[in-house]
This record gives C-alpha cells, structure tokens and sequence, in this order.
C-alpha cells in the first residue's frame, strides 16, 4: 500500500506534479482508487419509491431499467429547459414544479429527475408542508363529509405517480449539489458538465407490473405490513376462572409515511402519541394494587395507520377470528377506547391545550371526558386546559378509532389531540415532521394526563393513589432522542437494553412485510420500534415469574411467560406478561406456500371497498451519483486522434525503413 | 447515511426492504470505454506501431523489449521505494519535487551505462556465435534496432508506470480535471506528457548507445542532458495554466531528441556507405 502511494507521488511529481487543489483546498490522493472516489461522487439522499395498489402505482422511479444520466440545473419558475436535465429544487418550490410539471407537458418531458434541497436554518419562513392530501384517508372516515379540511397545508403529491426519479438531499449534499450548480452554470460554454446519475430501478417497471395483484402474482413487490404490538397490565391470566374485568384500550400508532420513503419521521403525528403511550405505562407499572382494579387496562401500538389501517383492520379481524395474537383479549368486554393522536404540539401561550374528539355512547364518553378533567386538576401544577372537540366537525379526526369504529360501532371512543377543528401540525406525513416540531412538556403533560385518567376510569373515579402516578420526563427526553434524532438514534442506551438495532437513524416508513405473518414472527423481520416497543412493554407490564438469573430463551416456556431482551443480552430475563405482536397487513391480503395472493373483493367486510391493497416495488440498489462529463463529441475526438497518432507513426516508421534501406544499398 | 443495503454506502436503510435482489440488465458501457482507449492508444500507440512494424519480426528483439521494459520498470520501483521514506510531503510543492526528478533522472543514467555493459557482452557473445556458424555478424542496423528495442522497453516502463495506472477511472463515464491546467482533462494531460517521455526514452536510448560504442562525448552527455532538462520542464506544470506551455516545451524537446537521432543515424550510415564504396 504504501509502495502504491509512493509510487503515485512519485508519479503526481515526476511527471507531471500537478497539484489537485479545488477551489484552494489540497485534495491529495493516495491511491487510484481515491481518485476515483472524488470522480464519481457518491450523493447522500433519501429516494421516493414504487408503490403499487390495486388500480395503478404512485411514487418515483427511473423509467426504465437503465440508469438515468443529465445534467443538474437549478429550478427558476421563469426558465424553459432546452434539454433534458435533473433539476435542483428548494422545498419551498417542490409542489410548484410538480404542479407545474402535469400542466406543462413538454417541460415535464425534458425533467429527468428531481433533487429537493434540505430545509437550511435560514429558510425557516416555510409555512406548511403536506404531501398528504387534505383529508388523510378520508375514504376509511365513518362519516360522509369528505370535504371537510383536517389536513389544510395538504397538497396530495405523494398519493400521485412520477416517471423519474426524485431524491431529498441530505443537509451536506444539499451545500455539496449547490456548488455544483454553480460551477455548471459558470461553465456553461466548455466541452464538459457536472451530471448527476440517478439509480432507482423498480422491479414492478422493468417487468411491467403497474398494480398489485400482477406484481404479487410475478413476485416483483411485497406488500406493505408490520407488526402491532399488545400489552396488559396487569397480564391478564387467561387459565384464571375469574370473571374477565371490562376492557379499557389505548391506542396509538407507531408509523408515519412521507413523500421519501427513508424520511417519516412523523414526530407530531405519531410519535408523540406513541411517546406518550410509553411514558403513561412506565408511570402506571410502579402502581401497587394494580391487580385490584376493576377494571384491565389493555395498550395497543399499531403500524401500517398511514397505507389504509392495516394494523386496526388487521387486529379486529384477528380479534373476529379469535386468533392466537388477540387470544386473551375479549372484544365483548372493551368499555372504551382512547386513542392517544398527535400531542406534540399542544403548546399554546404557555398553556397546554388538548382536544378530546369523542365518538359513540354519549354516556361513556362523557365518563371519560370527566376522568380527563380530574386529571387535569390533580396536576396541578401545570397549567392545562382540556376540552371537547368542536360540535361543527363532522366527526373524529383521521385516525385509528375511526376505522376501530367502522368495525365495532358499538364501542365508544376518545382521541386525545392537540388540534381542534384543523391539524396543528403543519408538516403531516413529511419529511419536516422532525423532532423540531414537537414539544417535549406538552409530551409529559400528555402522558401524565393519560397515566392519571386511566387510573380513574380504572378504578371507577376513585382517586385515592392518583398523586403517586407520576411520569418520568427524563423517559419522555430520551425516547426523543431515540425515535426522533439520528444521535444518538436507535444506538441509544434505551433502545440498546431492549434490543439490537439494525439501524441508528430512525425512520418510521412502515416497509414490507418479509416472511409469513406470524404472531410470533422471526425478529429479524420486524422492525426495530416494534420489537422495542414489544420488550419495553413487556417488561413494564411484567411480573418477574422467577429468579432473575435464570437465562431464556431455553427455559421460558410456562403459561403467559416470555422471554424478554433475548436480543440485547445475549441471554434473556423470563417474566410473565401479556404481550404480543399482531401482523399488520392488508385483510385482503393471504400468504400462502411463499407467496401473496389477492382475495377476492369480500363486500361483507365493510371497508375492502375502500382498501387500496399499497405492495412496495422491489427494488435492487438504489444511489445517486454526481460527476464530470466531457461531451460525445471531444471523446470521439480522443479515439480518433489516438488512432490518427498510432497510424501515422506506423507510416513514418515504414517511410523511415524504406528510407535507410534505399541508403544502404545505394550501391 | 451509514445503513446501506448494498456495498457502495449511502441510501437506502436495511430498514425491512424487500431484499429480492434481482438481476439488472448490462448497463450501456461503449461510449465511456473509447475515451479509455484514446487515452492508451495516445500514449502507447506509437510504441505499438514501432512493436508491429519493426520489432515483432525478430524474436531476439522482443526479449530485448521485454527485458528492457521490467529492468527500467524495477528501477521506477526502486526510486519510489526508496522515496517511500520521505512520505508525506505536500504534493506540488517545488522543492520536494525537484529533488525527486533530480535523483530519478541522476538514478536512471546511472543504470544506462550499465545497461550497455549488458549489452556489450551480449554483443560478444552473439559474435563469437555468429563467428562459430560461419552467419555474419551483427550489422549496424542490428545493433540500432537492438538499441531502440532497448529504448521502447524504457519508453513503455515509463508510459505504463506514468499514465497507464492512472487511466482506470477514465473508462468509466466520468473525467476528472484540474484546477491548475482546466482547459485539458487530467487523463488527456497525463497521456499527452507520456507520449513525449516514450518518444524521448525510445530514441534516446540508440543515441546513447551510439554514443558508447563510439566514444562521442557529444552522445554521450546529450541523452542525460535532455532527460533532465524534460523532466524539469514538467515542473512547469505547477504554475496555473502552466501546461499549456509545459508541453509544447516537452514536445520540442522531443523533437530535438527525434532531430538528434536521425542526424547521427544518417551519419553512421553515410560513413558505412563511404567505407564500403571505399572498399571497393
């Protein structure tokens, strides 16, 4: 190695010494291959993909299976692109020149590809952001109003289909995709241009499947899907003869979408709502006399919320089906829901505000109602304001209950939100929906409120130990930094005592279901929040079954036990907890012998109709690439010149040769 | 971003991705590799023909080449082993780089008076076995050609070492350039330079040769003299823009090395002409 090294100074010196110095900094190469590392530029981004439903796709993609080459211009609303080229935009022009692009169709013929700017510091002026449309699934709401605006800054751009590629920048390239701009602009007269190449091939265009039930028939997507995960607490003894208490279940849901499938944050919605699910079990499980309850409290997080409800879907058709994942679960004995939505926010003035939207049995939901106020005033410390939902909307907002209660109307239902008639939160479903955006005290104050009203309604108002639940911010703080930073991300101390992550930088996409749907699936196919938040369940609605000591997986296989932080360890703790995962996925989705099937449209099953079947494109490698190239013209004038030198040396050296040879015999 | 899929980094997270790989058809490779190809034919295309047209007719002379190609290629390599020690330095900075040509050009004339010894005894010895089979002795357009032979194996030991090494990249799509010579691509500069340098080498090689057997000072100290001189003349490319004069330098020193050598072959067989009129 170093031999090579020297070798390349020798050559950088002796031949030529040229000094690689850009725009004055010294770029020494070591090595050949280090010179090809600064040539071909890798670009960091997150890309938008292929997703495929029954009737057609959406997302980005190269159109066809070759890679896309063009020159990088900078996006001016006012300019023609004379030819084809990848275009630089800012997000705050994003949905001009998509809109732009549907209009005008010979400018949309001349866009190769798309690269988004990451939001700088400075261009903080953005008001709102939402490629998600302005009613979020208002297909699945159990009302008609469809035209109602939750959802204000919605634009819809994710929900439609590009033929080229688009990428997000990350905030270094973004500075690095600037310069280049800048140099190609500045060079415009010269024989070369900095070209960016663009790496997104889907199998579902190479093989020609544009809907989901030929590219799962051809095996070229997999569709989407998760895990959900349910708790107990206390863990409800199922082989117990006891008379099974009323349920209370609170919901929440862990995934989020955005246009780029890499960046869902989804902090406001709905991260906060899981943080805050997280942080009232914690507070509870130090409770004493959980078991004298009258009531069982049952937590729920589902995935797969943002691609049509897989996971609420899923989980009531498992509870129909009385499957193994729901067993232990009565759905006769369900009282109330409360879901936890977006709490992130609910920070006004200095005050924490929440709305309770309510749906169903007036009677039960006013119960709650009151809980919700009595916690309020046994915080009181805190100024918080609660009150009901606007009577001028025409329902719950978008969210799980929603569709919960499409399935079991019976049931009444409460979603806590920070936002009354309109979301708060002005980046739904995308890549801005960061942890900026969300509030850590309006978290706490959240999960206190939640934690104490479920005491109450659990032990019928009865308020004798409210004081001592209590919950802890510095939990709130650092689930934060777990689920919402990429430092310290999924590596953080939290995450590492339950699980081995496969990754640090989170992201909340729900992916692709990988194997066959199980309720107790192979780890490596469930993602890392999930598994996370099946072992910190787990472990905060546990009851320690036996010594400490004792190593599972191999001896935990009594009644209700489990084995939990299997991963983290290395050797596991056994206790006893209810906890379980539920597939999340399509309900007219079947897994059979290895591969996917589309059932038939069912019409007793109320809301298939509405259910689009979203499948992911396969996809190999996926990159983006920048570097220089020279026009066609000057190679070819390489080639040529190499082969006119060759060739006439050729006839030099045989006039050379005729020329000594008539010399010497000249006789 | 640090959860790659696949081996070349970035992107996508492993994050639960169908991982299907599936086969990608052959990406469209002809027009990047002609570029590659220019690059070599333009430093080595010469020396191809000079193979083709005189050397490849006679055995004796590509074991010449081939011999002369790895001793000069050993020596490159003994230099930058040898300069191995004084690592890192700033490349471009003049002084470092003077000294470096310095002693390469002093190390490698050192080696040619010892190449000729070589080929002195070699020359010997193929006499004394021409004489024992009664076949005529090596003429003195044999020992020319066995000279250039000599010359094109340093001519390429220096185009393979110098610029071939460096031309991976250029068979990819991409070109690179360089702040301080913009108007010509790095490949283009580095081929262009090797060219002259195995015009220099090959031809300087029959000069020198000529000039032991002769004992012509003139000869003798011309071919270290125009060595040096060229290798400082790449120097000049570390000014900006420098290379637009450095290699119209480089090439005149060429063409002096090519005026040179035709001027003594010329005479060498003018004066074998003359003695073999005379004889008669």
């Amino acid at each position: 190695m170093a031999t090579v090294t020297s070798l390349l100074l020798f050559v950088l010196c002796a031949s030529f010494g040229l000094s690689f110095s850009d725009s004055g900094q010294e770029n020494s190469f070591e090595s050949v291959p280090d010179l090809e590392k600064s040539m071909y530029m890798h670009v960091d981004g997150y890309p938008c993909v292929r997703v495929l439903n029954l009737s057609g796709e959406i997302g980005c993609s190269n159109p066809s299976r070759e890679k896309v080459v063009a020159p990088i211009v900078r996006y001016k609303s006012a300019d023609e692109l004379l030819k084809s080229a990848a275009v630089l935009v800012s997000i705050d022009e994003f949905e001009i020149l998509l809109s732009r692009l549907s209009k005008d169709l010979d400018f949309a013929g001349k866009v190769a590809g798309i690269l988004v700017e990451s939001r700088t510091e400075v261009s903080n002026g953005l008001k709102g952001f939402s490629p998600d449309g302005k009613f979020p699934q208002a297909e699945f709401a159990p009302y008609q109003s469809n035209n109602f605006t939750w959802n204000p800054p919605g634009s819809g751009i994710m929900w439609k289909a590009y033929n080229f590629p688009v990428f997000l920048l990350s905030r270094t390239s973004t500075l690095i995709l600037q310069e280049v701009v800048m140099k190609n602009e500045k060079t415009k007269k010269s024989n070369t241009e900095n070209v960016a190449e663009f790496n997104v091939v889907m199998q579902t265009t190479k093989s020609g499947t544009h809907d989901s039930d030929s590219c799962l028939k051809e095996e070229t997507c997999l569709p989407l899907g998760g895990y959900s995960v349910w708790s107990a607490l206390p863990p409800i003894n199922i082989s117990s003869s006891q008379k099974s208490k009323p349920v209370i279940v609170t919901m929440t849901s862990m995934d989020s979408a955005s246009f780029f499938r890499d960046k869902s944050l989804g902090a406001d919605s709905p991260i906060s709502g899981l943080i805050t699910l997280l942080a009232a079990v914690d507070a509870l499980s130090y409770l004493d006399g959980l078991d004298e309850l009258n009531k069982q409290l049952v937590f729920v997080v589902l995935t797969g919320e943002s691609w049509g409800y897989l996971g609420t879907r899923r989980f009531v058709l498992e509870a129909d089906q009385h499957s193994d994942s729901v067993r232990g679960l009565d759905f006769a004995m369900i009282e109330t829901v409360m879901e936890i939505g977006s709490v992130g926010k609910g920070l006004s003035n200095g005050v924490k505000t929440f709305y309770s939207h309510t749906s169903g049995d007036t009677l039960a939901t006013n119960e709650t109602f009151q809980a919700l106020l009595r916690a309020q005033d046994s915080l009181k410390t805190e100024s918080i304001k609660i009150s009901m939902a606007s009577t001028s909307n025409p329902g719950v907002p978008p969210s799980s209950l929603m569709t919960f209660l499409r399935k079991k109307s019976q049931i009444s239902g409460v979603v806590l939100e920070d936002f009354d008639t309109s979301f708060t939160n002005k980046f739904y479903h995308s890549h801005l929906d960061d942890l900026s955006n969300v509030n850590s005290s309006a978290i706490v104050t959240a999960a206190s409120l939640v934690a104490r009203t479920l005491y109450l309604l659990a032990n019928d108002q009865n308020a004798s130990a409210i004081n001592a639940i209590n919950v802890n911010a510095s939990l709130v703080e650092e689930l934060l930094g777990c689920l919402l930073n990429c430092k310290p991300g999924s590596s953080c101390e939290l995450m590492k005592h339950y699980i081995s992550p496969s990754a640090t930088c989170p992201s909340h996409y729900v992916g692709v279901i990988l194997g066959e749907p199980s309720s107790v699936p192979y780890p490596a196919y469930v993602s890392d929040v999930s598994r996370f938040v099946w072992n910190f369940l787990a472990s905060k609605t546990s009851i320690f079954s036996r010594n400490i000591t004792s190593a599972c997986p191999n001896d935990c296989n009594g009644v209700g036990e489990l084995c939990i932080r299997e991963e983290a360890d290395g050797k596991g703790i056994c206790v006893i907890s209810t906890t379980r995962y539920v597939p999340a996925y399509s309900t007219r989705l079947k897994y059979e012998s290895g591969s996917w099937t589309v059932l038939p449209y069912n019409s007793s099953e109320e809301m298939s109709a509405a259910d689009p079947v979203w499948t992911e494109s396969n996809w190999d490698t996926i990159s983006l690439r920048v570097y220089k190239v020279q026009n066609t013209a000057y190679d070819g004038l390489i080639l040529l010149s190499g082969i006119v030198v060759t060739v006439l040396t050729y006839l030099l050296i045989l006039i050379t040769r005729a020329f000594i040879r008539k010399a010497l015999k000249w006789d | 971003m640090e959860n790659s899929v696949k081996g070349d980094g970035l992107m996508v997270p492993k994050n639960l991705q169908p991982f299907k790989p599936f086969s990608r058809s052959n990406t469209r490779s002809t027009a990047f590799e002609s570029t590659g190809i220019g690059y070599t034919l333009l430093a080595l295309g010469p020396s191809l023909s000079l193979f083709i047209a005189v050397i490849a007719k006679k055995p004796f002379l590509i074991l010449t080449l081939l011999s002369s190609t790895l001793v000069w290629l050993i020596s490159l390599i003994v230099l930058s082993g040898l300069w191995r020690a004084f690592l890192p330095f700033k490349t471009g900075s003049l002084w470092p780089c003077t000294l470096i040509i310095l002693t390469s050009v002093a190390f490698q004339e050192a080696l040619r008076p010892l190449f000729w010894k070589i080929y002195k005894r070699l020359e010997d010895i193929l006499d004394a076995f021409a004489d024992r089979v009664s076949k005529p002795r090596l003429f003195i357009t044999d020992k020319m050609q066995i000279a250039l032979a000599g010359g094109m194996g340093h001519g390429v030991a220096h185009a393979v070492f110098f610029c071939l090494s460096l031309l991976t990249p250029a068979f990819g799509p991409g070109t690179y350039y360089v702040e301080k010579c913009s108007q010509m691509s790095f490949f283009l500069v580095s081929a262009v330079i090797a060219l002259a340098f195995v015009t220099i080498h090959t031809l300087s090689m029959v000069i020198a040769f000529n000039g032991y057997a002769e004992g012509n000072k003139v000869d003798q100290y011309f071919v270290p003299a125009v060595h040096l001189i060229a290798a400082m003349l790449t120097l000049v490319n570390l000014a900006q823009g420098g290379c637009i004069i450095g290699i119209p330098l480089l090439y005149i020193m060429a063409l002096l090395t090519m005026g040179h050598c035709g001027k003594m072959v010329w005479r060498r067989l003018t004066e074998i002409r003359s003695r073999q009129g005379s004889s008669f």
